[in-house]
C-alpha cells in the first residue's frame, strides 16, 4: 500500500475542505492583531449574554403561551413546575439585566476612547442600532410575564407615545392593537420580543462583528499618536499587527482576554440566578388592586429623574430625551472631528461619562428610597420615648394621622418626605400662623386646606400638636 | 441604452417590484389597528343611583368589555364622585402622566400616584408631581335610576 495515509485525517481534511473553513480560519482566529487589554472583553462578552439570552429564550418559548388568558399561568408552571424552568428563567432575566449594563460599559468606553474616530464611523451607527434595540427588548421582556408590573409598563409606554404631536392616539391604537390592552398587545409585544428584535439584533451584531474584524480595534498606539485620517490609522494598524512586540495572533492570545472577562461576568449571571433566582411575580396583570407598579432596577435612574425634573419639562422629556440620546449617538462621529483617541486626550468625553455614571448611580439610589411619593397610612406615627403629650396634643396626634398629615410630613423620619419634616423645619411658625396655614396653605404650596374640614378645637389641637412634634429628635 | 445598463434596470426594476407587491400590503396590514374607529361611544352601568351617597368618593369597579380577549383586563377600577344629587364625577385610575394607578386618599381628600409623586385634589386638578393636566374622568349620564359611563371616553391607554 502506498497511499497509506490515515482514513481518520482525510475525513477532518474533507470536512474543512468541504465546509470552506480555512478562510474562516485564517481571516478570523489566526489573524494578526495589535495587542489587546482585558478590558476590550466587553464585546465578546455581550455576545455570549446575546447567546445565553437565546438559548434561554429558546427553552422559554417551548412553554410560555402568548395570550392574557394563559400567559401568566405559563409563567408561573415554567418557574414552579418545570424541571429548571426557575433556572432557565433566572438566567434570561439577570443575563438581561446585565447586557444592559455591559452594553453602556460598551458605549462608554467607546466615547471615551473615541471608538467611532474613523474609520469606525460604520461600525459605531450599526453598535448604536442594536443598543436601542437591545434597550427595548430589556422593556418588553417583563411585559411578557403579564403581571400588575407588566401591563402597567405598556401603559408607562402608551402614555409616552401618546404625547407624540397629531398621531398619539393612532399611535396607541397602533402599538396596543386595539382601544384598551388585550390579546392583540400581547402577540404584538411578543412578536417584537422574539421574532423581530433578536433578528434584527442577530444579523447587525453579525455585521458589527464583521466590521470590527475588517477595521480593528482602537489599539494603544493609536492613542499614543492619533492618527489624523482614515488611511492613516489603517497603515499604522497594519504596522502594528505585523510587528513582533506590539502584534499577536488573535486565537488564542486575544481571545482568552476577552473570554476571561466574558467568564467573570458569565459567573455573576450564574451566582444572582442561583441566590436570587428568576424576579419574583407580583399578581396577575390587572387593573383593579391597588398597585405599586415599578420598573426593572436597568430602569430606575429614568423614573427618579422623571420624578425630579420641573413639571413643565417632563413631556418635552418623554418624546425629546430618547429623541435627542439617538440623534446625539448616531451624529457623534460625524461631529467629532479630533484625531485623539484615549482618555487623557479626551476630557470633554471623560467630564461626560463621569457625570452620566455619576447621574445614573445617584438617579438609582434616589428611587429606591421613593421619597416623592406620599401614601395614605391608617398608623399613628410613633412618638419618640419620653415624649409627653398633654390631652389637646393627644387628640392632635390621632388628627395627625386621621388628615394624612403623615403621608406627606414625616415626624423624626417617620412618614411621607413630600413636604417636610417637621422635626426638621428651617422656619419655625407660630401657634396663630400655623393655624392660618393648615387652614388655608399658601398659593404654591402643594398641600390641601383644611380649613372647612377642621372645626376650630380640632385646629387647635393639631397646632398643639404639631408644636411638640417641632421640639422632638429630628432622629428617633 | 446599452445591453448593460438594461440589464441593470432590469435587476433594480423587479427587485423593487417585488418588494413594492410584498412590502406595500404587509406595511398596511400592519398599520391596520391605527385606523380603529375611535370615536364610538360604549355606555356601561356603574350601579345605581342610590349606592352613592351625596359628596362622597367611591371606588367601583366597572366592566368596561364583553370582549373574551381582554381577559381579566375587562374588569377596572375607577372613582365615582357624587357631587350633588344629579351631577357624578367619575376619574379612571389612570394617572395622567404615565398611568400608574393612583389612590384616593380620605384624609387629605386628594389622590396620591404611586410613580412619581404625581398628587391630585378631589376635582381631579394636579396638585404636585410631574403631571402636566389633571385626572381623566369619563362622561357620565343617569339612565333609569342607574349610573353610565362611556368607556371610550377616555384616551385609549387610560
Amino acid at each position: 500500500m502506498k497511499n497509506d495515509e490515515k482514513p481518520k485525517e482525510n475525513a477532518v481534511h474533507a470536512a474543512i475542505d468541504r465546509l470552506a473553513l480555512g478562510p474562516i480560519w485564517r481571516k478570523f482566529f489566526a489573524r494578526r492583531v495589535p495587542k489587546a487589554r482585558w478590558y476590550y472583553g466587553d464585546g465578546a462578552t455581550l455576545l455570549l449574554l446575546l447567546g445565553i439570552l437565546i438559548i434561554t429564550g429558546f427553552a422559554l418559548g417551548l412553554m410560555y403561551s402568548a395570550s392574557p388568558d394563559t400567559a401568566y399561568a405559563s409563567v408561573v408552571n415554567i418557574t414552579h413546575h418545570q424541571l429548571m424552568g426557575w433556572f432557565v428563567r433566572g438566567m434570561h432575566y439577570w443575563s438581561a439585566g446585565m447586557m444592559v449594563i455591559i452594553v453602556l460599559y460598551h458605549l462608554f468606553r467607546h466615547i471615551l476612547l473615541g471608538g467611532y474616530l474613523p474609520p469606525r464611523e460604520g461600525t459605531w451607527v450599526i453598535g448604536v442600532l442594536m443598543f436601542f434595540l437591545i434597550i427595548i427588548n430589556s422593556y418588553i421582556g417583563y411585559t411578557l410575564r403579564w403581571d400588575e408590573r407588566s401591563v402597567y409598563a405598556i401603559r408607562v409606554a402608551l402614555n409616552i407615545f401618546h404625547r407624540v404631536p397629531w398621531i398619539g392616539d393612532e399611535l396607541v391604537y397602533f402599538v396596543q392593537g386595539g382601544w384598551t390592552q388585550g390579546s392583540p398587545t400581547l402577540s404584538r409585544l411578543y412578536a417584537v420580543h422574539v421574532i423581530f428584535v433578536p433578528i434584527l439584533l442577530l444579523g447587525l451584531a453579525s455585521y458589527h462583528l464583521y466590521l470590527v474584524v475588517f477595521h480593528g480595534v482602537t489599539t494603544i498606539p493609536e492613542r499614543l499618536n492619533p492618527p489624523e485620517t482614515a488611511e492613516e490609522q489603517k497603515e499604522l494598524y497594519d504596522r502594528l499587527k505585523h510587528h513582533e512586540d506590539e502584534g499577536e495572533t488573535f486565537f488564542p492570545y486575544t481571545m482568552v482576554e476577552s473570554q476571561i472577562f466574558a467568564f467573570v461576568i458569565f459567573c455573576v449571571v450564574l451566582g444572582l440566578t442561583l441566590a436570587l433566582g428568576p424576579r419574583e411575580l407580583m399578581p396577575e396583570a390587572n387593573f383593579t388592586e391597588t398597585s405599586f407598579p415599578s420598573e426593572e432596577w436597568w430602569f430606575h435612574w429614568y423614573s427618579a429623574w422623571v420624578a425630579y425634573l420641573p413639571p413643565w419639562l417632563t413631556t418635552w422629556f418623554y418624546l425629546g430625551f430618547p429623541l435627542l440620546l439617538f440623534l446625539f449617538l448616531i451624529l457623534v462621529p460625524f461631529v467629532d472631528h479630533g484625531a485623539n483617541r484615549g482618555l487623557r486626550r479626551r476630557p470633554l468625553a471623560v467630564g461626560m461619562i463621569v457625570i452620566t455614571v455619576l447621574g445614573l448611580l445617584t438617579l438609582t439610589g434616589l428611587r429606591l428610597e421613593s421619597e416623592w411619593t406620599a401614601w395614605p397610612t391608617k398608623e399613628l406615627v410613633p412618638l419618640p420615648v419620653q415624649a409627653q403629650l398633654g390631652p389637646d396634643a393627644q387628640r392632635g396626634h390621632q388628627l395627625f394621622t386621621e388628615y394624612s398629615c403623615i403621608s406627606c410630613h414625616a415626624l423624626g423620619g417617620n412618614g411621607g418626605d413630600v413636604g417636610p419634616d417637621l422635626t426638621s423645619l428651617k422656619v419655625r411658625l407660630s401657634a396663630d400662623e400655623l393655624r392660618d396655614f393648615i387652614r388655608q396653605p399658601p398659593k404654591h404650596v402643594a398641600m390641601p386646606a383644611y380649613g372647612e374640614r377642621l372645626s376650630s378645637e380640632e385646629l387647635n389641637a393639631l397646632v398643639d400638636f404639631v408644636l411638640v412634634a417641632q421640639t422632638f429628635p429630628q432622629k428617633y | 441604452m446599452d445591453r448593460r445598463k438594461l440589464l441593470t434596470l432590469t435587476v433594480a426594476g423587479t427587485g423593487c417590484a417585488i418588494a413594492g407587491a410584498v412590502g406595500v400590503p404587509v406595511l398596511i396590514n400592519m398599520m391596520a389597528p391605527a385606523f380603529a374607529e375611535s370615536d364610538i361611544e360604549d355606555w356601561r352601568p356603574v350601579g345605581p343611583l342610590t349606592d352613592f351617597p351625596v359628596g362622597a368618593m367611591q371606588n367601583r369597579e366597572v366592566v368596561i368589555s364583553d370582549q373574551k380577549e381582554h381577559h381579566k383586563l375587562s374588569r377596572r377600577s375607577l372613582y365615582v364622585w357624587r357631587r350633588s344629587d344629579q351631577e357624578f364625577v367619575v376619574y379612571s385610575r389612570a394617572c395622567s402622566d404615565l398611568g400608574c394607578p393612583i389612590v384616593w386618599d380620605q384624609g387629605s381628600e386628594w389622590f396620591f400616584c404611586p410613580c412619581h409623586g404625581g398628587i391630585f385634589d378631589k376635582n381631579g386638578e394636579r396638585r404636585a408631581g410631574p403631571p402636566q393636566r389633571g385626572l381623566w374622568k369619563y362622561s357620565n349620564r343617569i339612565q333609569n335610576g342607574v349610573l353610565e359611563i362611556n368607556v371610550r371616553s377616555v384616551p385609549p391607554m387610560a
